[in-house]
């Protein structure tokens, strides 16, 4: 697997798979315009909680932001998984999209939450389990990035990522199970049941959730994508040397 | 096997003859305990009591982030470290004399700061040293096998040893979390609930199998 011969011939075309994701990422654009239209309507249709006043529209938000940042450090664990088995770089920036992305959501939910949390529960923090698992999350992701920008660029700083990726992925229902058993002093609300919303309040989460969901898929896509330009610009210019080399 | 142990000779052998690494974390972790005592209240014997398992590991951590760093810088001298990946056999168990090594001069240190911890601040350890010594191996080990996975990577970045701890303690969370709660059961009530020795155990396999797997892809030419 390690072996560089096994490895595809470099070349500066988009590969098929490239493509059809440019072409998927394109098609994405309009649904994306009208369901942030519908969202944004909803969520000032929404009615006013009775306890916590408009403060609670942080609902319509921070969870969406919350499955987004898990989906892109899922998605980083799988790119890097899938490199380290193909030796295909296209996963590798898979991994770094799924990442990327994946830290914006979640810091995001880091700066909603103790917003909300400041309204409702009097303080901007509490040590709950949910808020110390995501928080390290954070950091493990931020690590992530960090060893990649200073790993330089290539094979190797792929393969310490993806190994490093995996490790943070193993590591999210570990700590859920430690911190249940050693540090629980959870008032984070449990997951959603059915029926837990106010009325009038189902259809703007679920716009959120939907909404959410496709800005995330087309950043992904986006940074994907630009991730393989700056490929294959390196190498087109790599290309380039070589052969004012030859000439000069 | 034979390539683990073979590592593990190589490595305990260097060590003997500079003693540099073993040395510099006990200093180091000496130094911290010394930390402490200005940094507690002084005269208040009990916030010592429940605090200490805490306490300890925190200079435990530090100290091995420093024994774990020189892991791997030792092996770019001469380019050893392209040596290793050359050599024949699985790279895992390369890793795991690595691990190994770390693991016994980390339990040196930290047998010896538990010890003078124990004089500073005036506790009783010394009945259940044996199960003290139990329980911080089971955490080391899972510092040990993260470690050193992590240590390979990170010395060969350009940022070295300050990559390490960034990498290392949000993944080291479970093992620092369960084996923090055990050792401070351990000094307050005298034991340890089995639940948490267990917990520890398959932290510490999971630690390990991923870090044997995951070395694989970490070293090479």
């Amino acid at each position: 697997m390690n072996d560089s011969t096994s490895r595809e011939p470099l070349t500066t075309e988009a590969s098929s798979l490239d493509q059809s994701m440019a072409r998927l990422r394109g098609w994405l654009g309009i649904p994306l315009v009208l369901l942030l239209a519908t969202y944004a309507y909803t969520v000032i249709q929404a009615p006013l909680d009775n306890v916590q006043g408009v403060i609670q529209k942080i609902l319509y938000v921070h969870p969406p932001l919350a499955y987004g940042a898990y989906l892109g450090f899922i998605v980083t664990a799988i790119g890097g998984a899938l490199y380290l088995w193909t030796d295909r770089e296209e996963f590798d920036r898979l991994a770094i999209a799924g990442a990327e992305v994946g830290v914006i959501f979640c810091t995001l939910m880091l700066v909603t939450g103790p917003i909300w949390a400041k309204g409702t529960w009097g303080k901007w923090w509490s040590w709950d389990p949910r808020l110390t698992v995501t928080l390290l999350l954070w950091f493990i992701y931020l690590a992530y990035m960090l060893l990649r920008s200073f790993s330089g660029s290539g094979a190797r700083t792929a393969r310490f990522a993806a190994v490093y990726g995996f490790v943070g992925v193993v590591l999210i229902p570990l700590n859920y199970y430690i911190i249940e058993i050693f540090d629980n002093r959870s008032i984070h609300p449990d997951n959603l049941e059915q029926g837990s919303l106010g009325a009038g309040m189902g259809l703007p989460f679920l716009m959120g959730n939907l909404a959410l969901f496709f800005v995330f898929a087309y950043l992904l896509l986006l940074r994907w994508e630009v991730e393989g330009l700056r490929t294959r610009a390196a190498w087109d210019e790599a290309e380039g040397l070589m052969a004012g080399e030859e000439y000069s | 096997m034979n390539v683990a142990l073979a590592i593990l000779w190589k490595d305990l052998l260097t060590e003997w003859r500079s003693r540099d690494r073993v040395i510099a974390m006990l200093l180091f972790s000496l130094l911290v305990v010394v930390v402490f005592h200005f940094a507690l209240p002084s005269g208040t014997r009990v916030g010592v009591v429940e605090n200490a398992a805490g306490l300890l590991w925190v200079a435990y951590i530090f100290a091995a982030n420093i024994g774990l760093n020189r892991s791997f810088a030792l092996e770019l001298e001469n380019d050893a470290l392209s040596g290793l990946a050359l050599a024949p056999g699985e790279r895992g168990w390369i890793f795991t004399g690595k691990a190994l090594a770390n693991f016994c001069l980390i339990g040196i240190v930290q047998a010896v700061t538990a010890f003078v911890f124990a004089l500073a601040f005036d506790l009783d350890l010394l009945g259940i040293a044996l199960e003290l010594a139990g329980v911080v191996a089971l955490g080391s080990f899972g510092i040990c096998t993260a470690g050193t996975l992590f240590s390979a990577m990170s010395v060969r970045t350009r940022l070295r040893e300050v990559l390490l701890p960034i990498l290392l303690l949000p993944a080291l969370f479970p093992v620092l979390a369960g084996v923090v709660a055990g050792t401070r059961s351990l000094i307050i009530e005298g034991n340890v609930s089995f639940e948490a020795i267990q917990l520890l155990l398959v932290i510490d396999g999971i630690y390990l199998v991923v870090s044997f797997l995951g070395f694989e892809y970490i070293l090479d030419e």
